[in-house]
């Protein structure tokens, strides 16, 4: 007997399918009450026994067809590949709908086996099903699973593990279209048999017959199949005369007449409970006048619930990384490679830790996000939105990756696949960087307190959000009016009933999306951090405007102590013994000692010499500061920057916000970071008051605002760009996504900083 | 009161559905019938066909969105949302059945 077999999953969007394939396989795929969480098929494997099976979890489609990129999937998988066994998941709670799947699949003759799903459901609603009557029905057996509980699933492995040892002689289906239509794919079924097609030997002509008799797109579309077109049409005229209906909808029809008929038969109903909870929050929920202000309350408490809850939490891991960073520096020498531990600390833990920081709110969010989706809520909000979203060239099914991509536009850009219009779709990703995400924060967090008094602070940060998102719909509607013109495709959208999620579905879930944020951080921005530290070293500059290693040396000299000086330090007894005696050692004042002696009370005379060698560190401190600004405009970075600053200058861009905002390009977490570095303020977050100290000195606050919106507008991260290309599946997108956001904030920033140089708001310096 | 009542039991408000070619993008809220006709020239006849928008099945208009064109209809026990524009074309069923109106208690 074979070792190996290939089983495919397949049923109805929402019925439970990748539940079981979990259940089956172990592995943890993302379940979603939400339709259309699978749209490409994944596979996975077990052992069942001792026989190898590969599972394939295909996408949740309602008919065997090509009406939406699902389909198209599910048609070509099972008609190419060779595939031993299938196992329909059935929703028993709505049986009759579908089993309509499950008769397309009885055609292709690939052994059977019906899972009748959500078992305690139907039975709690009181359904009552005749289960040996079905199985003749259809042809095969038909067991009673509960996908998300442990050993709901055991029947189906017994009957898979039975069927597999049995593929030769499965049943066959008992259905009929009535007389005259049968005649008709018997006539076609012989046509087909005689064209002999090699590529389609497993699967019975009589598939293709009452494809083809539908009009079938995704039939249709076979060209060895062109032959017999001639016959096709004759017979559906024929059809056509007797029946009076429409040629594609025909076979619909009559699938549901002939379900009607067995499910009257086979189903009973003793009473209609299980809706009505999941309908009467449903009546409140999409309720023409409360809709739309429910669902604005239920998104601010995300926000909320987002914020609030990963605050403490990200003050955890900047805490953590620092300490990481000091205690690295602590215990590797300066003098023992420099370069490697400034790369370590200040570009790779600095640069990485800044994305990490981040976490917390982002998987708070997707979380969030999560128990929305779970429960069924998303789609009544794509539902009560879908109205105001068209407004703007969009659709109620883009609202949910928008949201996303307040935490990462990367499982926002993902989140799109639900979309069904490609024309949709891609105006939505071409908006979605639009969409302020986690990273761009830090710069606000950065510029904002910065430039503004507490009083606007809030203000602006909510400004800043708002024109991204209105920048957003007006682009929208742009592109849907221009370059994504035409009519708007076809629109439906299952309501799944409310559930109440479960807390490892919500964790996963979570995970799922955050994961694409850790791998930025492991990817890109450790490889970016990498890149920028090179750019901000190389090359290293030797010959320097001023000596001013010379004039550091005198100043070290000039601190060092006379004699009477000591002794004057040590005559009233207010310096601690052990301080004196490290001063006796040294002959000067070192920094740990003047902390221990900024506490101290201090005679007029000793503070005289106090100081002093403070003054003189502060002289050094300068000049240090001085050569590090004068090597960083002769390196990579630095010329860069001069380089371009002639065209950044028209937004108010120097050339050190020049070469940030580049870097920024990256990744936006190291705008600040390199910022850091230009301004020589050596380790800096957000929350850095020197660094803001030094923007203050040399921007304004129309400046202040000009970076952020730059940063706003241009794209998020390199990942972005990754991402769209494996979505779009071209680099062309990539490279418009990218140009075009570049391209807007340029001239936006331009026109703000220009009308506001000309107006003059907010051009003084503020200190 | 020589008047026929609507099914779902809303009185007046249900016997718009009684007219002469409803449409199901005019179903009252609330309100069950069932489906006479598809009209030809309508998009997407067979991805509807396929959720079981057929003649014959019936339908319960549950809801409208908020500013502008989607409604709720349950169809086959789900809720499945779709556009008023293509809701015109699938024209309801004008003649009651009087017998089910008794254990309709909705």
């Amino acid at each position: 007997m074979k070792k190996n077999f290939t089983v495919a999953l397949a049923g109805n969007p929402n019925c439970g399918k990748t539940c079981i394939f979990n259940a089956l396989t172990g592995a943890r795929q993302h379940v979603g009450n939400y339709p259309g969480v699978t749209v490409e098929s994944k596979s996975g494997s077990f052992f069942l026994d001792d026989i190898e099976i590969r599972l394939i979890d295909l996408p949740g489609v309602y008919s065997l067809s090509s009406s939406s990129p699902e389909e198209d999937v599910v048609f070509q998988e099972l008609t190419k590949t060779d595939i031993d066994l299938i196992i329909n998941v059935v929703d028993s709670t709505i049986p009759e709908r579908n089993l309509y799947l499950t008769t397309q699949l009885a055609e292709l003759h690939i052994p059977l086996l019906l899972a009748f799903n959500m078992a305690d459901e139907a039975n709690k609603k009181g359904l009552k099903f005749d289960i040996p009557k079905l199985e003749k029905y259809f042809g095969s057996t038909i067991v009673q699973t509960i996908g998300y509980k442990k050993n709901g699933v055991k029947p189906l492995l017994e009957a898979l593990s039975t069927a597999l040892k049995n593929l030769e002689n499965h049943g066959v289906p008992m259905l009929s279209y009535s007389h005259d239509i049968d005649d008709s794919i018997a006539v076609i079924t012989q046509k087909i048999d005689t064209l002999r097609i090699e590529k389609y030997r497993h699967i019975p002509a009589r598939f293709f017959a009452i494809k083809l008799l539908e009009h079938d797109t995704a039939a249709m579309r076979i060209p060895e199949f062109k032959p017999v077109w001639n016959d096709v049409e004759t017979q559906i005229r024929h059809l056509m005369k007797k029946h009076a209906i429409q040629a594609d909808t025909f076979m619909a029809d009559r699938r549901y007449a002939m379900l009607s008929g067995a499910c009257h038969d086979t189903i009973s109903m003793t009473r209609a409970k299980r809706h009505e909870i999941s309908d009467k929050i449903d009546n409140i929920m999409t309720n023409k006048y409360l809709g739309l202000p429910l669902f604005f309350v239920i998104i601010y408490f995300t926000f909320y619930f987002t914020f609030t809850c990963a605050a403490p939490f990200m003050t955890y891991i900047e805490m953590l990384f620092n300490g990481l960073n000091q205690l690295i520096k602590a215990i590797w020498a300066p003098e023992v490679f420099p370069y490697l531990r400034s790369l370590l600390t200040d570009g790779i833990i600095g640069g990485v830790g800044g994305v990490l920081v981040f976490l917390p709110n982002i998987l708070f969010l997707f979380f969030a996000i999560a128990i929305l989706e779970d429960s069924g809520y998303m789609s009544r909000a794509a539902f009560v939105m879908d109205g105001i979203m068209r407004k703007f060239g969009l659709q109620g099914r883009s609202f949910v990756p928008l949201i996303l991509g307040f935490g990462c536009t990367v499982p926002a850009i993902m989140a799109t696949r639900t979309i069904e219009s490609e024309r949709d779709r891609k105006v939505t990703i071409m908006v979605l960087p639009l969409m302020s995400c986690g990273a761009r924060l830090t710069i606000y967090a950065l510029i904002i307190p910065a430039f503004f008094v507490l009083k606007y602070q809030a203000f602006m940060m909510w400004i800043i959000y708002l024109i991204g998102v209105a920048i957003a719909l007006i682009a929208a509607l742009i592109m849907k009016k221009t370059l994504f013109k035409g009519e708007g495709e076809v629109y439906l959208m299952e309501l799944p009933p409310y559930r109440v999620p479960t807390f490892k579905s919500l964790l996963f879930h979570m995970w799922d999306r955050g994961k694409a944020y850790l791998q930025k951080a492991g990817t890109i921005i450790l490889v970016a951090s990498i890149i920028l530290f090179i750019c901000n070293t190389l090359p290293q500059k030797k010959v320097f405007s001023e000596n001013y290693d010379a004039q550091i040396a005198q100043f070290q000299k000039s601190k060092a102590l006379q004699s009477f000086q000591i002794d004057a330090l040590a005559k009233n007894n207010t310096i601690p013994e052990g301080a004196l005696s490290e001063i006796r050692k040294n002959n000067t004042i070192s920094a740990a000692v003047l902390k221990t002696l900024k506490d101290a009370e201090l005679t007029l005379d000793e503070q005289a010499i106090v100081n002093h060698t403070l003054a003189a560190n502060a002289e050094i401190t300068k000049l240090r500061n001085r050569k590090k600004a004068e090597s960083m405009e002769y390196t990579i970075s630095g010329k860069i920057g001069h380089a371009l600053e002639p065209i950044f200058r028209h937004i108010g861009f120097d050339w050190k916000v020049t070469t940030a905002s580049l870097g920024a390009l990256a990744a936006k977490e190291v705008f600040v970071s390199q910022l850091g570095i230009l301004y020589a303020q050596g380790d800096v977050d957000q929350n850095s008051s020197s660094l803001r100290e030094q923007l203050r000195k040399h921007y304004t606050q129309l400046q202040g605002f000009c970076i952020m919106l730059f940063s706003l507008l241009s794209i998020p991260c390199l990942a972005t760009l990754a991402i769209i290309k494996r979505e779009m599946n071209s680099w062309k997108w990539s490279f418009i996504e990218g140009a075009w956001l570049l391209l807007l904030a340029y001239i936006l920033t331009f026109i703000v900083y220009q009308c506001g140089t000309f107006l003059h708001i907010g051009t003084t310096m503020l200190s | 009161m020589g008047m026929r009542k609507g099914k779902c039991g809303l009185g007046c408000k249900c016997m718009m559905a009684q007219k002469r070619n409803m449409t199901l993008a005019n179903l009252p809220i609330g309100c069950k019938a069932t489906i006479l006709k598809v009209m030809p020239q309508m998009r997407g006849r067979k991805k509807f066909a396929d959720v079981g928008l057929v003649p014959g099945t019936e339908l319960l208009m549950e809801a409208h969105a908020p500013f502008g064109g989607l409604i709720r209809v349950k169809v086959l026990d789900t809720s499945m949302a779709m556009h008023r524009d293509d809701a015109q074309n699938i024209v309801m069923n004008d003649e009651e059945d009087d017998t089910k109106q008794a254990s309709d208690p909705s």
